[in-house]
């Protein structure tokens, strides 16, 4: 214990110059100092730490009693935390910064102080007599307007410094007008260096024509003034009911951390006020317009070359447990020298795969796993393997494998091709309600060949591996990269740098493709449908 | 005792936190247990298949992780902060740990909101009337990357008995994803857990059930671990080791986990597995509410949604 406290004591609470940051800030505030007044509430225009905020409102629904009650538990193990602290310090000023009744007698007292019909954003005025009631638990203050406002309290409320923007709630807070936005956002040396040259900075980049637009994202074609290359400039919009959407945050989390020459590269981010711009590689096209430009009909070797590099793409982002969970031909970005990309992983979370998008659209199923159909939950890197059968199919024989409108739909679709499952051929599947609630017709397996005729032995091998109903028999993007199929691309392939494209062997060549029609790729050919594998 | 499945769901056993167990569950786990039942079929493939991704990339999983750890180590997160004590951070953390419960949220969101916070902590000053709001918008962050459905706003500032706005969440939302330069993928305490306990399952002659129990405690312990300050200095998988290795020892396990397989020099895992013990012996009266269903033997994996007693 002794132990404990004194290491605890260690802490450094070195006196930080925030203050000098602060500054700024401070000379506003005096500007605003006077307007405030008739807002004042508190006696001596200090932020107390010591003060009951009443919080708790009242005219409550109903519905809201168990978030009470659950308050109520947490209070108890409050009086005990679970780590047992010196309690004097815990119970001081210091650690009372938690806005929570702390026991059920000080839930009452705040009771007897509420706020009638406040929706916590306009409760100021009721302040003054809640101001009275203290408490040594006391309760963080927020919701007030205060008459003076000193260097002090404002260390205490905004001890951010100045060199990133203060947000536009504290600001309307304390009733200061916003500085201006394009201040420097930040002074840390490394992106200091960085800006300088332009990284991070939305004037490097011109915005050429739209490529596309959804709920949470619009796609620019767009050209880089540092390096003169085409861009993809992905702006999300960030103003949200629930602050930066998921996929937003996972897109770029994840793509930063991913450098490989199968995957889309994420170039620069650039953050501003209302919105976050992804800065992309530009590439020319995605799997599904390079397959309607070519008429449906591709060269087997690029068949192979494309499906060569998803794979090698995916395992490469399996090896880092990042699942892609929702490859498509229009995920699969290509350029003119035939580089597969794999891109948009808004979706690659590490668990789960929503039926609908965060904007509500409806995810494609044509190309999800039947475990996944009957609501499965816990998926790993296998879920993306069913996909790369189905996109593997799609490249070969011109047409989508299993294109399906609903859940029913689709899975009528798998079974009837690769046969009703049975306990037999997937074991488990007859205790499944879900399964046995569709009552599906009892399907025959059909051969593969008389479907993609064009198909080799070996591709016919390899297209049923990556289509197996049980999850943990599909093959994984290692070990299907080493397959026969691939084996006329040699063996160098297969030891290339993360970083080289495959097409930097000379033996690895794209052809030309029996069914394309235009040797020159449209600028502005595809309209709306273009870079729709960008938008979330 | 637990199963190996019980403890699956969220990646840790639901159990009875210090408070926050008794009483109804709201939506959010019942959502989860609609979508997580799934089908029995489907819950026997699961297994199997975590399985079998593990004989397939475990190795290089584990490798990725650990070079990455370095990176997202926080360092001193409070050695600059003017106002924020060791104290505040681990009555945060302490109240963090039943929300992410109450949520129903895994502990790797959990971990990962903590390891948010530290490095938060270490990049900016934040006011000690700020604190609780970094809490909960760290936690939202964890869970946007991590989990199938993140908390929503409006609950998480019911939480804070709506103390602060939407706006002032969103804010800080936004500042803390810009100072960390959206590096949120952190290597974590329950991703070190699962492997070595996945390595030890492999093991030949692995008594599973050891191993379900080991895990479990040690993730007790790992999560008490969060809350300490002193153990901000501690490597993730340091951590998940020396729990791991302390659990065996409480438990009095016949075939413990080889230690070895961390590749920590033996000295250090005795270090942070003698803090660790320390930690529980202080602690041992919430650890054992904590772990009610491993220490008295109760067997109900329902009641991991429906926490009534």
């Amino acid at each position: 214990m002794k132990k404990f406290k004194r290491r605890l004591s260690l802490t450094l609470r070195g006196s930080q110059t925030i203050d000098e940051s602060l500054s700024e800030l401070a000379e506003q505030m005096t500007i605003e100092e006077n307007s405030s007044k008739d807002n004042g509430v508190s006696n001596n225009g200090r932020i107390s730490y010591g003060k009951v905020q009443p919080i708790v409102k009242n005219g409550r629904p109903p519905t809201s009693h168990s978030m009470h009650s659950f308050l109520h538990q947490y209070t108890g193990s409050f009086k005990k935390p679970p780590l047992r602290r010196p309690h004097s310090v815990i119970g001081g000023s210091l650690g009372s910064f938690m806005a929570m009744p702390r026991n059920g007698s000080r839930l009452d007292i705040v009771h007897e102080n509420l706020k009638m019909g406040s929706d916590g954003e306009s409760d100021q005025a009721s302040g003054t007599s809640s101001d009275e009631v203290q408490s040594p638990t006391g309760v963080c203050l927020r919701n007030r307007i205060h008459r003076r406002i000193s260097m002090e309290d404002l260390n205490k409320r905004l001890s951010l410094p100045a060199d990133i923007r203060i947000p536009d709630g504290y600001l309307e807070k304390l009733q200061i007008n916003s500085p201006p936005f394009d201040q420097p956002m930040s002074r840390r040396s490394r992106r200091a260096s960085l800006s300088e040259i332009g990284f991070g900075k939305m004037e490097t980049y011109i915005k050429l024509e739209k490529l596309g637009e959804g709920t949470y994202a619009t796609v620019y074609k767009g050209r880089s003034k540092l390096t003169e290359n085409l861009v993809a400039l992905k702006e999300i919009r960030l103003e949200h009911e629930e602050g930066a959407p998921c996929t937003a945050i996972r897109e770029v989390s994840l793509l930063k951390d991913l450098k490989h020459a199968n995957i889309v590269t994420l170039h620069d981010i650039v953050h501003t006020d209302k919105s976050l711009t992804l800065v992309f590689e530009y590439l020319d096209k995605d799997l599904k317009q390079y397959m309607d430009d070519c008429g449906n009909i591709m060269s087997m070797h690029n068949v192979k070359l494309f499906l060569y590099q998803i794979l090698r793409g995916l395992a490469y982002c399996h090896r880092r447990k990042v699942l892609h969970r929702d490859l498509k031909p229009q995920n699969l970005l290509i350029n003119e020298k035939g580089e597969l990309k794999l891109a948009d992983f808004g979706l690659a979370r590490a668990k789960s795969v929503p039926t609908k998008t965060y904007s509500n659209e409806v995810v494609t199923l044509w190309y999800r796993p039947p475990d996944v159909l009957l609501g499965s939950s816990e998926y790993s890197t296998q879920i993306d393997m069913w996909g790369v059968g189905c996109i593997f199919f799609e490249m070969a024989s011109g047409r989508p494998l299993f294109p399906g409108s609903t859940v029913e739909d689709e899975l009528h679709l798998i079974f009837r091709l690769l046969g009703t499952p049975c306990q037999e051929t997937w074991p488990g599947i007859s205790s499944s309600d879900e399964f046995r609630n569709y009552n599906f017709p009892k399907y025959k397996p059909q051969p593969f060949i008389s479907h993609a005729p064009r198909l080799d032995t070996e591709g016919i091998e390899l297209i049923a591996k990556f289509l197996q109903y049980e999850s943990k028999k599909r093959i994984s993007a290692e070990e299907a990269m080493k397959h026969a199929y691939f084996r006329n691309l040699g063996t160098r392939i297969h030891t290339l740098p993360e970083s080289v494209s495959i097409f930097s062997l000379k033996e690895i060549q794209l052809q030309k493709d029996p069914g394309f029609r235009n040797s020159t790729y449209p600028e502005t050919g595809h309209g709306k449908n273009r870079r729709q594998s960008m938008l979330f | 005792m637990v199963t190996a499945t019980s403890g699956r769901c969220g990646g840790t056993p639901e159990r009875r936190g210090p408070g926050g167990s008794r009483g109804s569950c709201p939506r959010r786990p019942a959502r989860r247990r609609r979508l997580g039942a799934g089908t029995a079929a489907a819950a026997a493939g699961e297994n199997a298949q975590e399985l079998q991704a593990f004989r397939d990339y475990g190795e290089s999983w584990y490798r990725s992780r650990k070079g990455l750890e370095s990176r997202f180590q926080p360092r001193e997160p409070l050695a600059r902060q003017p106002q924020v004590t060791a104290e505040a951070r681990c009555k945060l953390v302490s109240w963090l740990i039943p929300v992410h419960r109450h949520f129903g949220l895994s502990l790797e969101a959990l971990c990962l909101a903590v390891n948010i916070l530290d490095r938060f902590l270490a990049t900016t000053p934040v006011a000690a009337d700020c604190f609780q709001l970094l809490g909960v918008t760290a936690l939202l962050i964890a869970c946007k990357q991590v989990e199938v459905h993140p908390p929503s706003v409006k609950e998480l500032l019911f939480l804070c008995c709506d103390a602060f706005t939407r706006q002032q969440l969103r804010n800080l939302e936004c500042i803390v994803l810009h100072r960390l330069n959206f590096d949120l993928a952190a290597p974590t305490v329950s991703f070190f857990l699962e492997h070595f306990s996945q390595v030890r399952l492999e093991a030949r002659g692995a008594d599973a059930g050891e191993a379900a129990d080991a895990r479990s405690l040690a993730a007790g312990v790992a999560e008490l671990s969060l809350a300490d300050y002193a153990f901000t200095k501690y490597a993730p998988s340091l951590l998940a080791a020396s729990s791991l290795g302390l659990a065996d020892r409480l438990l009095r396990h016949c075939s413990p986990l080889d230690l070895r397989i961390s590749g920590y020099p033996e000295e250090l895992l005795r270090d942070c597995m003698d803090q660790l013990q320390l930690l529980v012996s202080l602690n041992g009266r919430s650890l054992s509410l904590l772990l009610p269903r491993l220490w008295l033997g109760v067997c109900a994996p329902q009641s991991r949604c429906s926490l009534i007693h």
